[in-house]
């Protein structure tokens, strides 16, 4: 039987993904050349593109600092992430009384939104004295129900047998969860690891009601004081989304394979 | 361990990359920003240009404003010292009135040693 030509698939999902990076483009492109963006008609090739407006945004607004909030906050919450999911995602795995409830408590909070619950929030997190500090930006992404569900799926798809095996062996739960369960479980880390870091690194709304100085902010807080103080910046406002857009992309892309995997064996197994 | 598989791990390389990369920078930019401006004024001819005020101007939020004035020596020279900035306008201006565009000045990073290409004044206008 004669295939049919994958040609017209191909050409298709590459006008899609063409279609789909043009916004990404033309913000690149913004920020190498300064245009204004309102400009008709509009330039598709940068003309006289140049770096420095990346060197303004480095040296105008306290860049560095930001990045190094944003990078502190994200490897905490990432760290509390890991820690506490994979502790809640395999209590879930075991039968204990009242397990369904847990399970539909965390299904229920799901249902919350965040903004409703940020008084109750920024009043426990004063209530512990750490306002305005890194640990209280990362407060509430050190564990979310979804990266939950996502390892206890994975821990669940792990043959019991092997578990039984190991604890005939003499180790401990702890030790079960760091040498059989986690090493089986690498896409689950992985999706772990993106969705917290994606999460944490354009999380807006928190960081501005829990930081007080402008030393503490993250990256978002940064481009909207950049916004603020300065006009007329078209490229290096573009510059400064470039920048923060970055490390997430680059992360995203180095574990896409691990991301996709863990994503779907969560939908599947769950 | 397997040393090869772990250097050879995206999750290692593409860090590591970036690392030595910036690290490269950041000692090419410690060798490189002692804040010197330096270069020549000279009129439509070529000729060098003594006696001019060259006037660098800094850029804050809003416009540009008179930061630092020195003159250009017997060679046409001049040369700034201590700048500690980024962006800026360098202009040469004559005791006659007569002066010189106003260039501006983007370095790579702050207090970069910098040759700017010669400031050229015009003949006076009759």
């Amino acid at each position: 039987m004669r295939r049919a030509p994958t040609w017209p698939r191909h050409a298709l999902m590459i006008a899609v993904s063409i279609l789909m990076l043009i916004p990404f483009y033309w913000v690149v492109k913004t920020s190498l050349t300064g245009e204004n963006i309102y400009a008709y008609p509009p330039r598709i090739i940068p003309v006289n593109p140049h770096l420095f407006n990346y060197v303004d945004v480095w040296y105008l607004i306290p860049f560095p600092r930001y990045l190094l909030n944003s990078v502190i906050v994200t490897a905490m919450a990432i760290c509390g992430n890991l820690l506490f999911n994979t502790a809640a995602g395999y209590a879930l795995t075991k039968n204990f009384p009242g397990r369904r409830w847990v399970v539909l408590l965390f299904l229920s909070c799901m249902l919350i939104p965040f903004q409703a619950t940020i008084i109750p929030a920024y009043l426990i997190t004063s209530w512990l004295g750490v306002l305005n500090t890194h640990l209280a930006v990362a407060l509430p992404l050190l564990s979310t129900i979804i990266c939950i569900f996502i390892f206890k799926a994975s821990f669940e798809a792990v043959p019991k047998s092997l578990i039984d095996a190991a604890r005939l062996d003499g180790l401990s739960e702890w030790r079960i969860i760091l040498r059989i369960m986690l090493p089986l479980s690498k896409p689950a880390i992985a999706t772990n690891i993106i969705l917290t870091f994606i999460w944490s690194w354009n999380a807006f709304l928190w960081p501005l009601i829990v930081t007080r100085t402008a030393d503490m902010q993250t990256l978002p807080l940064g481009l909207a004081r950049f916004l603020s103080v300065l006009e007329d910046t078209t490229g290096a406002l573009y510059a400064f989304v470039v920048l923060v857009l970055v490390p997430g992309l680059t992360i995203f892309l180095m574990a896409q394979k691990e991301f996709i995997r863990g994503l779907t064996s969560g939908a599947t197994k769950g | 361990m397997n040393w090869k598989a772990i250097l050879t791990n995206r999750f290692v390389v593409l860090p590591l990359a970036l690392a030595i990369i910036v690290g490269a920078w950041n000692i090419y930019i410690a060798l490189h920003d002692d804040g010197l401006i330096t270069g020549e004024v000279r009129d439509a001819s070529g000729a060098p240009i003594p006696g001019a005020a060259v006037i660098f101007f800094e850029r804050n939020f809003i416009n540009y404003q008179e930061k630092q004035r020195v003159t250009t020596d017997a060679r046409g020279a001049f040369r700034f010292t201590d700048m500690n900035v980024h962006v800026g306008q360098l202009e040469a201006r004559l005791p006659d009135g007569r002066n010189s565009e106003r260039r501006q000045l983007q370095l790579w990073f702050r207090a970069q040693n910098t040759l700017v290409a010669p400031l050229i004044i015009g003949a006076a206008k009759s």
